[in-house]
């Protein structure tokens, strides 16, 4: 028999989280649901109305809206890499060994760096004609008797599916690595050692080693015993750094592409939220970058549904 | 058969191996920025990786030019409160996700994470002018009490506390625990990685968060570091050797949080507090 | 834990100066920060003793004040950068009207100031604000590296027919034709510096139509791009890669000029603030060649009050401020550009000061800025997504995979398609749009 108070006990657990969040939260974001059918611009002169789906409709048109979905989507490649390779230097420094911390602490650096000196020293890399890079690839070339130059890297609007610039479509002279390509190998560098590995970290707190040890007893070997139990039990973490590295990817590159290229070269890597950037404070229309940004959580939705009903066996997570 | 322990040795040098290169590669940053910390503006952009001459001043230009003491505190003092407050609010709601049964749960925890997926530009004007309509803004109340609910540590926690075997809170409710004791005295315990990762990764982004603390805060008094070091990037110039400076000594709290916190992160760290 | 937290705020607390200081009015202007707007600042509060002006830092862009303002707390005061910016703050109707208020005092901002900066702080003939200093760009060079390579001194511009020559003598390469010092260095954000000097405009004179596809705009884009391509004296941006690491806001361009990684470089007075770190250089300033007309991109600040400011009335004194001497005198020592009011140009302290005896040709510098004039704007559309689009095609024709011709042939048609789509959504801006094209 549950009495009264069993029943408003989780009530109580989430008030406080749930007061702040639908102050600071739940309600711009409602606001900027109402935004998203009005042309509200911030200019007096046009006074603000509604307009239905209007901002809906227009961005099915809006040609530099695509080419941005594009770029955010391509910049996105990198991040089952970055997952699978946080997982693994995860699993790796789950042991007892001495220099255990500090192994953890370096690999976190990246996260703590200033971020200034990780794109000096990245841009300096990259640099087509003195850069460390093209110096090895050139080599290898060499090697093999070519004498052919390396990718421009920051500089090209270039890469490896051929995908246009100035349209969405193909194009043969994009073929080559470029820009793009220069941002998601460093994306997966910085991302290895950082939130992803501690989230798999902590996870990997919860595999009861006695069903390890059980396991292994039986005779199972190692990649047997990781898809048998460590994956399974990592599921809820997993899921979570799924949705979140899909929020992230969807919503991303505004920083790097504000400090490294500033949406260049020629706009091949303005993201999608770079996009909403601009069309709320350069083009000043905040009802039409809400209905972006709305068009956005279509997306991110969706994933997340399609992680939830498929990542989701089980009584475990739901 | 070869021994056991040459087995483990193998495995260990394989480990130490791969993670020593990459090791590496995420030093190197962070060894520049070291160094450049130690040179005069135009050496910055010299290729040599040390310093020709090494400009210790730097570290005492940093607090002479502004006052770097006053936004060390403040940087330190909002991030550990927002810490604070994030992570336990974040596990009580999580809780509630995880571990209780109610008519609604699902919808609520949906609404949860479907509000991470609008972009902050434009919700910042509503959020915006809620804090002032709270009178929150220009104060340290206005940096931290928005940023304290986080729907993101939610998400984080739940996640972690549905890893955790049913039976543990099952046999304390039994026991006649009421809801209060298995959050705090069965779940919470075994929650530490869980924790310690949240606060590790709460306080780094508040630690490093611009936009908010640019928009909101016009006193000079209560600037957090990202703003105060904007000083020293303008139109007339970076300089470069000083940002380097401020950033190796502003680094320290939240690298000293990462060494205290990943002790938790350690497998078997919670075994004991399960048999228990 | 919570205790730790307790205890740290009351020391934070503590250490809070007081929010008023007895007697004095604070006012708030949003700007960038930097040692030399702090040091403007503190004259200002020296010369004011009854008001504290505060500085708080925007990163340049509009959307500080435009969020602050939405939510009623508007700065007194702010800067503008750039004429997109001013229409920007006067339509989202942030910046207040001070055409009378100013005319009131004896300040005519379209006598007392250089025209470079009318666009800056007049929007459709209303004075908004004034005119905090101006830039506008000639051709700084190393004279030990010019003397080095034979090439006697020279006051007077240069056509770039006669430049070009004298580039390719400067600049140098290694065996393998990696560049180690350029003869020109230019930024490509510095577009409408070529264009002016061609007499190339962005838009018609009505603002209906944007005119990019100009013979004379494709002459400035081909010029550009054959510096880079066809003379080889200016990078190509694979060179320009990692040419300098340090950088901010198109500084990157000084160190690499002063590193003498290019014996000249385009660029302004204002590069003085960070050259005179740089110890034991012979450095020059002559006027830039041009194509066919004498005209140079004049670019600054403006500061700017905000209509619902609490208090307009000091407001107004810190603009009196910036349009006095101790200002003006104090931004030309500082080499912020240069004042933007002519009347302090003029004295002996400006064109010899004592305290930086090398600094010889402040008066080239004023010649360039009696010949330059602002950025072009439209009433049709964001200057902003004008100057995106430009970027973004003038990045394909550096790069070498778009001739000039064809790009500013789609810029135009860029543009024009996106003002004719602003005019379907603002039926006011239509009647605006159809008055202005009536015969």
């Amino acid at each position: 028999m549950r009495t009264r108070a069993a029943k408003l006990a989780p009530l109580g657990f989430l008030a406080p989280n749930l007061l702040g969040f639908l102050v600071f939260t739940a309600w711009p974001v409602v606001y900027s649901l109402i935004a998203s059918f009005s042309n509200w611009n911030l200019q007096k002169t046009v006074s603000s109305r509604f307009v239905g789906v209007q901002n809906y409709a227009e961005i099915f048109g809006d040609s530099k809206f695509w080419l941005s979905f594009v770029n955010t989507a391509y910049l996105m490649l990198g991040i089952p890499v970055s997952i699978a390779l946080s997982l693994w230097v995860a699993i790796l420094l789950n042991r007892k060994m001495p220099g255990n911390a500090t192994l953890k602490a370096l690999l976190f650096l990246p996260s703590v760096t200033s971020g200034v000196a990780i794109m000096i020293l990245w841009k300096a890399l990259y640099n087509p004609d003195f850069g460390p890079i093209n110096s090895a690839i050139e080599g290898i070339f060499h090697w093999f008797g070519l004498n052919t130059h390396g990718p421009q890297w920051l500089l090209s609007t270039q890469n490896p599916l051929s995908l246009d610039v100035e349209k969405v479509g193909l194009a043969h002279k994009q073929f080559g690595v470029g820009a793009r390509d220069a941002l998601n190998i460093m994306g997966i560098w910085g991302a290895i050692g950082g939130t992803n590995m501690l989230l798999y970290l902590a996870g990997l707190t919860n595999v009861p080693e006695e069903l390890l040890e059980a396991a292994q007893l039986d005779g199972a070997g190692k990649m047997a015993l990781f898809w048998r139990i460590t994956w399974p039990q990592l599921a809820p973490t997993t899921f979570f750094i799924v949705i979140m590295s899909i929020i992230g990817g969807l919503q991303g590159g505004f920083e790097t592409a504000k400090v490294m290229t500033n949406g260049g070269p020629a706009g091949t890597t303005t993201t999608m939220a770079f996009y909403i950037y601009k069309k709320a404070f350069e083009e000043y229309r905040i009802g039409y970058a809400s209905a972006v940004s709305w068009i956005l959580f279509a997306f991110v939705l969706g994933f997340t549904l399609l992680n939830w009903k498929f990542g989701n066996r089980g009584e475990n997570l739901a | 058969m070869k021994p056991r322990s040459f087995d483990r040795f193998k495995t260990l040098g394989f480990v130490y191996l791969i993670l020593g290169l990459f090791a590496i590669t995420t030093i190197a940053p962070f060894l520049w920025m070291f160094f450049a910390s130690f040179k005069s503006l135009p050496d910055v952009d010299k290729s040599s990786l040390l310093p020709p001459t090494w400009h210790a001043k730097n570290y005492a230009e940093v607090f002479h030019q502004i006052p770097f003491g006053m936004y060390y505190l403040n940087s330190f003092l909002v991030s550990a409160w927002v810490t604070f407050l994030t992570v336990l609010t974040s596990a009580m709601a999580a809780f509630a996700f995880a571990r209780m049964h109610w008519k609604g749960r699902d919808a609520v925890f949906m609404m949860y994470l479907a509000t991470m997926m609008i972009p902050g530009v434009v919700t910042m004007i509503p959020n915006y002018a809620i804090v002032v309509r709270l009178h929150l803004l220009d104060s340290y109340t206005g940096l931290i009490v928005p940023a304290a609910f986080s729907a993101f540590g939610t998400f984080l926690l739940r996640q972690f506390m549905i890893g955790i075997p049913k039976a543990l809170d099952e046999a304390a409710f039994l026991d006649g625990a009421g809801p209060w004791t298995v959050f705090w005295d069965v779940i919470m315990p075994i929650s530490k990685p869980g924790l310690a990762a949240l606060a590790i990764l709460t306080f780094l982004g508040n630690y490093g968060s611009f936009y908010w603390p640019m928009i909101s805060i016009k006193t000079d008094s209560l600037r957090t570091l990202p703003i105060g070091m904007m000083y020293f990037d303008s139109n007339y110039g970076r300089a470069t050797n000083l940002i380097m400076a401020a950033g190796m000594m502003s680094l320290i709290p939240p690298l000293l949080l990462f060494m205290i916190g990943q002790k938790q992160l350690l497998r078997g760290i919670q075994m004991g507090a399960v048999k228990g | 834990m919570l205790g730790a937290l307790l205890l740290l705020s009351v020391v934070a607390w503590y250490f809070q100066p007081p929010t008023t200081v007895a007697g004095k009015t604070i006012l708030i202007r949003v700007s960038d920060n930097n040692p030399l707007r702090q040091a403007q600042v503190d004259l200002f509060n020296k010369l004011n003793p009854t008001l504290q002006m505060e500085l708080d830092p925007s990163d340049n862009g509009v959307d500080k004040v435009i969020v602050q303002s939405m939510g009623g707390v508007g700065p007194d005061l702010f800067d503008s950068f750039s004429p997109l910016q001013l229409s920007a703050y006067v339509q989202s109707d942030i910046a207040m009207d001070m055409t009378h208020e100013l005319k009131k005092r004896g300040i005519d901002i379209t006598k007392d100031c250089f025209k470079g900066m009318m666009s800056t702080c007049i929007y459709q003939g209303r004075v908004y604000g004034v005119p905090t200093n101006i830039a506008a760009d000639g051709i700084w060079f190393h004279r030990d590296l010019l003397r080095a390579a034979g090439i006697p001194d020279h006051k007077g511009p240069w056509t770039w027919a006669e430049f070009i020559p004298i580039a390719q003598k400067l600049t140098k390469r290694d065996a393998n034709g990696k560049p180690l010092c350029y003869g020109f260095y230019f930024d490509w954000w510095n577009f409408p510096h070529f264009l002016k000097g061609f007499g190339a405009h962005i838009y018609s004179p009505d603002g209906t139509k944007c005119v990019l596809d100009s013979p004379e705009s494709i002459a400035a884009v081909q010029l550009m791009h054959d510096l880079v391509y066809k003379y080889k004296v200016s990078s190509s941006p694979v060179e320009e890669a990692s040419m300098s690491t340090a950088g901010g806001f198109g500084s990157g361009s000084v160190s690499v000029f002063a590193e003498k990684h290019a014996a000249t470089a385009l660029g302004g007075r204002w590069w003085l603030a960070q050259l005179r770190d740089y110890k034991g250089l012979e450095t020059g300033v002559m006027e830039s060649p041009y194509g066919t007309v004498r005209d140079f991109h004049a670019y600054g600040r403006c500061t700017l009050v905000n209509k619902e400011g609490h208090n307009i009335q000091d407001a107004i004194k810190g603009l009196l401020y910036m349009a006095g001497p101790e200002y003006n005198n104090l931004v030309n020592d500082q080499a912020d550009g240069i004042c933007a009011f002519i009347k302090y140009t003029k004295s002996k302290q400006f064109l010899f000061n004592p305290k930086y005896p090398k600094e010889t040709d402040n008066a080239i510098w004023l010649d360039i800025a009696a010949h330059s004039s602002g950025d072009e704007t439209s009433p049709f559309i964001s200057g902003q997504v004008v100057n995106d689009m430009i970027t973004e095609q003038l990045d394909l024709v550096k790069a070498d995979q778009k001739s000039p011709l064809d790009a500013m042939h789609d810029v135009a048609a860029e543009v024009n398609q996106q003002i004719q789509k602003n005019l379907q959504e603002d039926p006011a801006l239509m009647d605006k749009y159809k008055a202005a094209t009536r015969p």
